[in-house]
């Protein structure tokens, strides 16, 4: 037991010294580290904040307002939304009158009031809006709506369906899950072959002290802990240099962001908490693995 | 000051009869990868309080003979023993418990120099014996054998040549080895510093331990008349109980 506590103490107390004596290549290291671990968390953080972007406009872009003719009766608009409500495809149907439909477009930066005040009249239509389950039915409403006696197709469409956005806006999705996601690994292949080198720079300079360790009798694994938990340490380091500025800028563009655009998208902090948990094992488990590997090197040299 | 005049040759020690050696090499070759063949069907036999010089040209298979004692090397035939265990076939696992049997020094001293010197004595028995007690007396008895009682706080790079293959020593001697290997221990000294060096191994081996030290420096094997094993291409071409340097009649070009 005493042998024990003494090689945990041993270990501890020389991977402590080993980082503080050669602080200038720990420093080098753990900073080399450091960037690549800002780059991995920016990027898995970009790509998931551009991804809840999209899959909120996707959200967004699953209604389809069907223009209806000035002149049409409260009870054949009623007729119609039962119709459509009664459609499994349907999620939910409501109804807008011609000045909410102004509303709405003065909400979204549409300067109208010229216009009415030229026409003397309201030139938006009413609509019935319908919330679809599935994206790709949208086509099906609109082809739909074409065929309907109520429609009003003075604007040259029946509908506010537009079939190139939806196809658009889920190949953006895909290609960023897919870009983030590729460029994750081959940062991570990178930082892996950074670190091994660094670690094995630190290592190099202490060949000697391996040398005697093995010279004396100690046993490999008593060699490479110190250097495993000063690896460890310095990921966690690491890590944690990367998250903060990761975290910091994260907080930072996003304001800025929401101040200027209407974005819509919070901070999340559940996906942050996830993503230090995640960089900070990723971390220790590089350096110890990164450590591992070098002094294997000169234990079996 | 003349080597003889500090220590006179002593006679060696012979081995009982019947008595088991602590080192024996049998048929042993070496081969390394880029087919040098270091050493060629070796037999010797080394016995517990030998005092042994093997002596030979540079490349003549010294340094691959401490190799293999220590298993730094494994032999490419042939079976070795220590202290009755065969380390030929020996686990990695088990290395570090063989080694522990061995003191080692070399020509250059291979000292930690942020270490102090007690720290470096110190250094040996931590990474050995984690949690030994009286680990300061052991180490300060230890440096009072080589003669740096007075320099425990001193760091490596503040001391002689001579000095550091002192503390070297020390780091070997500190957990009591049955045998003591020296590599050209005096390989980077002034003559009378390397009789000082030698002085202390000669004491080591008085005190029951085995000493096997390979060596260039013709003077002090001269001296000492201790047992000679000489190596040429890797093979013993001589192995007299009390010899010199050189074979009897033989001579340096």
């Amino acid at each position: 037991m005493r042998g024990l506590l003494a090689s945990i103490r041993f270990a501890l107390v020389a991977a402590g010294q080993n980082f503080t004596r050669n602080l200038a290549v720990s420093m080098a290291g753990v900073f080399t580290m450091g960037l690549i671990m800002l780059l991995v968390g920016g990027t898995l953080l970009l790509t998931h904040t551009v991804d809840a972007i999209l899959n909120q406009q996707e959200a967004q872009a699953d209604d389809i307002h069907i223009y209806l003719q000035d002149s049409l009766s409260m009870r054949t608009i009623a007729d119609y939304e039962q119709r459509f409500a009664h459609d499994p495809r349907v999620n939910g149907v409501s109804f807008t009158t011609k000045d909410e439909a102004v509303l709405a477009a003065q909400q979204r930066g549409l300067q109208l009031q010229a216009a009415i005040n030229t026409l003397g009249t309201n030139p938006l239509p009413a609509s019935i809006d319908l919330h679809v389950r599935n994206l790709t039915d949208l086509g099906q409403f609109a082809t739909l709506a074409k065929s309907l006696p109520v429609v009003d197709t003075s604007s040259g469409s029946a509908t506010d369906y537009n079939p190139t956005v939806i196809p658009r806006l889920q190949t953006l999705i895909t290609w960023t899950v897919w870009i983030g996601g590729v460029l994750s690994v081959v940062l991570a292949v990178i930082s892996l072959v950074i670190i091994m080198n660094t670690i094995r720079t630190a290592v190099y300079i202490r060949r000697t002290e391996i040398e005697i360790m093995k010279l004396v009798g100690a046993g490999d694994w008593f060699v490479r802990w110190p250097f495993i938990l000063e690896g460890v340490f310095g990921g966690v380091l690491a890590a944690a240099f990367g998250v903060t500025i990761v975290a910091l800028a994260y907080h930072f563009v996003l304001e800025t962001a929401n101040a200027r655009v209407y974005l819509e998208v919070g901070f999340d902090g559940p996906y942050l908490t996830g993503l230090v948990v995640l960089l900070v094992v990723f971390g220790a488990a590089l350096g110890g693995f990164g450590s591992f590997l070098g002094v294997r090197r000169f234990l079996h040299a | 000051m003349s080597l003889a005049a500090v220590m006179p040759p002593q006679v060696g020690q012979k081995p009982d009869p019947g008595q088991r050696p602590v080192i024996s090499f049998h048929g042993v070759s070496k081969t390394y990868a880029n087919g040098c063949e270091a050493i060629r069907d070796l037999d010797l036999a080394i016995y517990q309080g030998d005092f042994c010089f093997v002596v030979g040209a540079s490349g003549s298979g010294k340094t691959t003979l401490v190799r293999l004692l220590i298993r730094e090397e494994a032999a490419s035939s042939g079976r070795i023993f220590v202290d009755g265990q065969e380390t030929t076939r020996m686990s990695r696992r088990r290395l570090p418990k063989l080694r522990r049997k061995f003191g080692i020094v070399f020509q250059d001293y291979k000292l930690l120099p942020k270490l102090t010197v007690a720290q470096n004595v110190a250094f040996a028995l931590q990474v050995t014996r984690p949690g030994q007690r009286h680990l300061k007396e052991k180490v300060e008895e230890t440096l009072w054998i080589v003669g740096l009682e007075d320099k425990l706080h001193t760091f490596p790079d503040e001391l002689s040549g001579g000095e550091q293959q002192r503390v070297a020593i020390a780091r070997a001697l500190v957990h009591r080895p049955r045998i003591f290997l020296a590599d050209e221990p005096t390989g980077n000294l002034d003559p009378d510093t390397s009789w000082g060096i030698v002085q202390l191994l000669l004491q080591i081996n008085h005190r029951g331990t085995t000493v096997l030290m390979a060596t260039h420096n013709k003077e002090i094997v001269d001296l000492c008349r201790k047992r000679v094993i000489a190596i040429d291409s890797g093979r013993v071409v001589r192995d007299e109980a009390e010899g010199g340097y050189l074979r009897e009649g033989e001579a340096t070009i």
